[in-house]
């Protein structure tokens, strides 16, 4: 299994972390690789701009049926979309029940086993929000994913789930080989939001390594059920995730052991830029009401 | 060669050191605060206690979930008890803890059956509490004579956030109000079974008596009506002490929980005492219905007639005379029994030493049992007791006694080592430990499979089992012949 | 008053006594006790064809399993190995209980340390627990190895094992060259037996694939030995020496991984072993050269098997074969892969094996039996109880898969004492309580836990399993083997004799079948 590309796509929830990691798999898949998508979210909706589809038929939601995931074949679970990229989804409970995270072990164990990955040039894991417990933290465990590539914005919530998740792969990059590729952001068009990024990732010891710009064709091309790259193959934002793609490409052993940042150092960040106010420590706690009075 | 007081002190202060050099500096700073010699004067036995476990030290505890199902609402009879999670935990404990009780077993009781909800890998991903509606369901068709339902969570319940309560309540209105109590014992709560017990307790209270019930009572109330609490019919232990109680002119209306039903927990806010035998487990209740009910308790201790007769003494104070003359009674009718046993055992085990290491009620309520054999305890600790329980001790314990809480399998095995006592009273993951030591051991959790212990009855058969274990021919025969002078 | 200090009544008569049976009865008074006549009828539906629907028609609650969980394997595995310490990383209480197991089976001491995690380590992971979980029994124990397993809690969590060891090796717990083979075991996923092939696997993959990359792995280099695995089993005292021995006779070279015979059966001597025997660590390293592994039982050992099959290691596995066909098969098998002939001694005790079945078939001939245990237990006991024209009617395994039963039907297809007979895979022994009202057996074969379908249901049991708890130093015979099927034949035999005997003492009534030749 030499060569294989293990990636894994974090970051906030609605982030467009899905949408950013299937066009830019999706150009991968153009320049020829072959390609695996993992995913990792109980949502399930990390496959469906490369298969056309609302939702994928689960691992778990499978093996549920079936008695066990020892009863599921490979070809039960793994579908083919989109310049033949293998997608496969997790899956996971409905919100507020059972344990999603342990969904993601079971499910990456019983594809290693199955030998899901043989013959792929890349196998990418896109992981929900934050790295909450030890099982959403599995893809980036040792002999899993080699780079971590967090899709970010602007948003001070954003910035802090990167921080958050770049703490995780910390604590797995010392034991394991787990490096943070880079940050990608997603433009929201916040102010200096590329200023921003560039600082947040220089603190955290890595590189904004690409910034995709805004664009509706994004909005179309996802209504129906498509990746850019295959509705407006011509389009300047399909060249965007082009040059991601190319960029994660040549980005093979590039990664770096992240730095995290405290919240007090994120907060001077966005000082730093503007965003943020000094803080009025009398204004701290106090609401609309009692400032007005104030 | 006797040592006098002082050497014993020194000696087991050696002891201590000498085991504690062997850790980590880390964890032996943790465990030197276990470990005591007892200072005769002191109103406890200087020990911390009911403290977290160190990793990797072969701890002997066990966890929440034993402290529930295998303590406290395990011997309830007439209920089914759940083991909610993994097929394991109800597998190890599945009938090992000898609660006897009378009934016909999988009809109209359950106590020696293995009722699991054997997680699989999806109720954990997708939740099990569809799984659980669905088995209260399984059970009222296939065993519909029970009076109660109660679920006993295994650790992952609580870690994937399952809601057993709801599932409780809402099985329990299609039920008509039957009783159906969650209960959140999961393993990796507390540091001990302690806390098993504690949260069981608190189940009792919120889902039995809180609960209410509007079942005509059982019986007409007399002022002579007791419940026996804690007490987990070991060998039959409930039975042995519930003779003594009737005989004295008490009546018994309850039994917690060897041998118990649901009826006699509903019961028991009508008793005028609640006489209590383990403390460790079952003081939590005790208490609240003093407060609740205004039921005071008395805890005694039914091991050795010394002991006995002081605490039927005790329990018939709380009366009026007509009880008061039947506990005399009863203690004059037992003496001849008690004064031929103690003639034919205590010359043969008069000036032995025992070390003891048990739960959370047995390291100090035996010792009077081995005193009246002539017996000596020159060390003893607690699986999972607590301060107060350390405080009692020092009612039972000589000075310079050795003390060790939540011993480590090292430790024990040095310290008998070096102690060299005559008998070692324990449970089953050490007995082989000393048996291949070639020292005589007694399971005293479990009786080792005999008793009861309890009360006069169990006092003869108490006598008999230590008898048999220290003088066993077995230990003459330990070094074979060609090696015995190594 | 009963008690007598010169005949002290314990349990057993004690409560027979009138005062404690009055006693029994008024007490009931308090219990709200469901009237005589509702159990008796309750207990009599139960035995009903009705009920034997209902119970079968059960999808989520199970009833008096006839299996234990993941760790128990992981420990039993572990305990194969020379100076091994199991740990399993997870809640204590675990531990407690597979120590308390183990012990009241073999009637020995079991060695097994836990992480003691607690809430805290649910929340924020269990790393600080194995930091020093492994730096204190390392000090403590001084262990050749420690074999790392996980609990269920520790599964759910998500804790990840390599990485949290190799931490703990860097902060110094144990040093870094120190072998800490590690598996995941979470008790959610198959049986004991899973946890045993998942540890065995992984042991061996710890000494063969350059422990957790910090060494190069191992070149295969195919020498003249064979390996052997013997699964979890309750007997393995008796079955692994049996093994040895016939091995010793036969001249193989071999190397016995996960050879727990001596650790559960050390001498009282005056000293407590605490680690005897096992496999040495170097012999389980040079096993990756060995030119084949033999698994006796293939339910156990998939994926060690599949992994020894990937090292070019050519794999034979069977179903913890009994009786003459059973251990001919093995034995033959062992011979084709050595090279080595099977001698005229053992040949002679297969010899007299057949010579003893001959003497008592007539006894055994066309009994109707029910049995229960392991998948591979009950293959083994099914052939061999085809093989003394019994009637294996009922079979069940609650960890037995569909493929186990269809390996069942296939055995039960090749003989004509297999007609009518039925494999159960994935029923419990309420399920079998139920079989053995509707359609009667004359003895059942299992654990312990059979007593209580004995009790119910008058079936006669012959105690061959695990766990037994209440009959003493079996585990010390074999199954294996021509002698450990002559074991199985004498045990069966005995019961069958007690059982006729009981039923032909009634004086003047039955007493002329009480015969003192049989």
């Amino acid at each position: 299994m030499t060569g294989l590309r293990q990636i894994a796509f974090y970051g906030k929830g609605g982030i467009g972390k899905s949408t950013t990691s299937q066009n830019t798999l999706a150009a991968l898949a153009e320049m020829g690789q072959k390609i695996l998508i993992v995913g990792c979210d109980p949502k399930a909706d990390s496959t469906r701009l490369i298969l056309h589809a609302k939702a994928q038929d689960t691992i778990l939601s499978l093996a549920a049926s079936a008695g066990s995931v020892e009863d599921l074949e490979l070809e039960d679970v793994m579908k083919m979309g989109y310049r033949d990229i293998r997608c496969v989804e997790s899956g996971g409970p409905e919100p507020g029940v059972g344990c999603a995270g342990r969904g993601v072990i079971t499910s990456i164990n019983f594809l290693e086993e199955e030998g899901a990955y043989d013959g792929a040039d890349y196998v990418s894991y896109d992981v929900l929000g934050d790295v909450v417990c030890g099982g959403f933290a599995m893809p980036i465990r040792e002999n899993k994913a080699q780079e971590i590539y967090i899709v970010m914005s602007g948003e001070m919530m954003a910035m802090y789930a990167a921080n958050n998740i770049s703490k995780g792969i910390l604590k797995y990059a010392n034991s394991g080989g787990v490096r943070l590729g880079g940050l990608v952001c997603n433009e929201r068009q916040t102010d200096k939001e590329y200023e921003l990024a560039e600082s947040l990732a220089k603190k955290l010891n890595s590189q904004l390594i690409h910034f995709v710009p805004r664009d509706n064709v994004v909005q179309h091309a996802e209504l129906r059920r498509m990746t850019v790259l295959e509705y407006a193959p011509d389009s300047k934002q399909a060249d965007e995730y082009r040059t991601l793609a190319r960029k994660i490409h040549e980005n093979v052993g590039k990664g770096t052991i992240p730095t995290p940042i405290t919240m007090d150092e994120l907060e001077d960040l966005l000082m730093e830029h503007g965003i943020m106010k000094q803080v009025d420590e009398s204004i701290v706690g106090k609401t609309a009401a009692e400032c007005a009075v104030a | 060669m006797d040592l006098t007081l002082d050497e014993v002190k020194a000696r087991n202060a050696e002891v201590i050191s000498e085991a504690l050099s062997v850790y980590p500096e880390k964890t032996a700073k943790k465990r030197a605060k276990h470990l005591n010699v007892y200072e005769g004067d002191k109103p406890d036995c200087g020990v911390k206690s009911n403290i977290k476990s160190v990793p990797g030290v072969m701890t002997i505890r066990g966890c929440a979930y034993a402290g529930s199902k295998g303590v406290v609402w395990g011997p309830i009879k007439d209920m089914v008890h759940i083991s909610h999670g993994p097929v394991g935990c109800g597998q190890y404990s599945w009938a090992a803890r000898r609660n006897y009780y009378i009934g016909v077993t999988g009809v109209d009781t359950f106590v020696t059956m293995q009722f699991t909800s054997d997680f699989q890998e999806k109720d954990i991903v997708f939740g099990g509490d569809k799984k659980l509606d669905k088995i209260v369901d399984e059970i009222q068709r296939l065993f519909p004579l029970n009076h109660g339902i109660t679920i006993q969570s295994e650790c992952p319940i609580g870690l994937i956030g399952d809601d057993i309560e709801a599932v409780a309540k809402k099985k329990s209105k299609e039920y008509d109000g039957k009783t159906i109590v969650p209960v959140r014992c999961e393993g990796f709560r507390g540091v001990s079974q302690s806390l098993g017990h504690h949260i069981a307790n608190d189940a009792v209270r919120d889902w039995v008596f809180e609960k209410g019930s509007d079942k005509a009572p059982l019986f007409e109330s007399t002022p002579y009506d007791v419940a026996i609490i804690g007490d987990y019919n070991i060998g039959g232990d409930a039975w042995s002490s519930r003779i003594l109680l009737e005989e004295m002119g008490l009546r018994v209306i309850a039994q917690w929980s060897g041998d118990g039903s649901l009826a006699e927990l509903e019961n028991t806010p009508k008793a005028k005492l609640n006489i209590l035998h383990c403390y460790r487990s079952m003081n939590y209740i005790s208490r609240y219905m003093e407060e609740k009910f205004g039921i005071p308790w008395v805890e005694y201790n039914f091991f050795g007639p010394s002991k006995v007769a002081e605490s039927l003494r005790a329990i018939a104070s709380h009366f009026d005379d007509r009880i008061k003359e039947g506990a005399e009674r009863v203690i004059a009718k037992y003496k001849p029994l008690m004064d031929a046993v103690i003639a034919k055992y205590r010359p043969r085990l008069e000036g032995k030493k025992v070390m003891l290491y048990v739960g959370g009620l047995r390291p100090r309520h035996v010792i009077g049992a081995y005193e009246d054999l002539g017996m000596e305890v020159i060390g003893t600790g607690y699986e999972f007791g607590h301060n107060d329980d350390y405080q009692r001790t020092t009612h039972y314990v000589k000075d310079g006694t050795l003390i060790y809480d939540d011993v480590t399998g090292y430790e024990f095995e040095r310290f008998v080592d070096r102690l060299q006592p005559d008998l070692v009273g324990s449970g089953i993951k050490e007995k082989y430990v000393f048996q291949k030591m070639g020292v005589p051991f007694r399971q005293m959790h479990s009786w080792d499979y005999s008793g009861p212990y309890h009360g006069y009855d169990g006092f003869a058969i108490f006598a008999r089992d230590m008898d048999m274990a220290i003088n066993n021919p077995v230990w003459g025969l330990t070094k074979a012949p060609w090696n015995a002078g190594q | 008053m009963s008690q007598n200090p010169d005949k002290v009544l314990d349990h057993f008569t004690l409560f027979r006594s009138p005062e404690y049976v009055d006693m029994f009865e008024n007490k009931k008074a308090f219990e709200n006790a469901v009237p005589v006549a509702d159990v008796q009828s309750a207990a009599d539906w139960t035995k009903t064809r009705e009920y034997r629907e209902l119970n079968f028609a059960r999808e989520a609650l199970v009833v008096n399993p006839a299996k234990a969980c993941q760790p128990l394997g992981a420990v039993f595995a572990a305990l194969g190995f020379e100076g091994t310490l199991p740990f399993v990383h997870g809640s204590q209480g675990c531990v407690a209980y597979y120590r308390s197991h183990f012990s009241r089976h073999f009637k020995e001491p079991t060695s097994c340390v836990s992480s003691s995690m607690t809430e805290d380590a649910a929340v924020f992971g269990g790393l600080n627990n194995m930091v020093d979980g492994l730096a204190n029994a390392y000090n403590l124990y001084k262990p050749k190895m420690i074999a790392v397993s996980t609990t269920c809690m520790a599964e759910v969590i998500g804790d990840d094992l390599n990485a949290f060891i190799k931490t703990a090796k860097d902060k110094g717990s144990v040093p870094a060259e120190f072998d800490v083979p590690f598996t995941h075991t979470p008790a959610f996923v198959g049986s004991h037996v899973t946890g045993y092939d998942n540890t065995m696997r992984s042991i061996l993959e710890h000494f063969w694939d350059g422990k957790a990359g910090t060494e190069a792995p191992l070149v295969r280099e195919v020498r003249d030995s064979i390996n052997f695995i013997g699964g979890f089993d309750g007997y393995a005292v008796g079955n692994l020496r049996e093994i040895k021995r016939l091995f010793t006779l036969m001249g193989v070279p071999h190397t016995i991984l996960g050879d727990n015979s001596d650790v559960w059966d050390t001498p009282t001597d005056g000293r407590f072993r605490m680690y005897d025997g096992g496999t040495r660590l170097s012999d389980a390293a040079a096993a990756v050269h060995a030119k084949a592994t033999i698994s006796m039982q293939e339910f156990c050992t998939p994926k060690t098997l599949a992994y020894a099959a990937k090292k070019g290691h050519e794999v034979v596995a069977f179903n913890h074969p009994m009786g003459v066909a059973g251990t001919d098969r093995f034995l033959m098998e062992v011979a084709r892969l050595t090279g080595r002939a099977i001698p005229e001694e053992i040949t002679r005790e297969r010899g007299r094996l057949v010579d003893a079945i001959a003497d008592s078939s007539a006894h055994i001939h066309g009994k109707k039996f029910a049995l229960y245990g392991d998948p591979d237990l009950t293959l083994g006991l099914t052939g061999f109880l085809l093989e003394l024209g019994a009637e294996p009617v009922h079979i069940l395994a609650t960890n037995g898969t569909p493929e186990w039963q269809a390996r069942v039907q296939a055995l039960l297809d090749s003989s004509p004492f297999g007609r009518g007979c039925h494999a159960y895979p994935g029923r419990d022994l309420w399920h079998m309580r139920s079989l053995l009202f509707t359609e009667p057996v004359d003895f059942l074969i299992g654990n312990t836990y059979g007593k209580f379908l004995e009790r119910d249901t008058g079936t006669p049991l012959i105690r061959i399993g695990f766990p037994i708890f209440d009959r003493h130093h079996h585990h010390r015979y074999p199954l294996w083997g021509y002698q450990g099927a002559m074991n199985a034949l004498v045990k069966i035999l005995d019961k069958i004799f007690d059982v006729t005997d009981a039923d032909t003492m009634s004086p003047g009534k039955t007493d002329y079948s009480f015969d003192i030749i049989r």
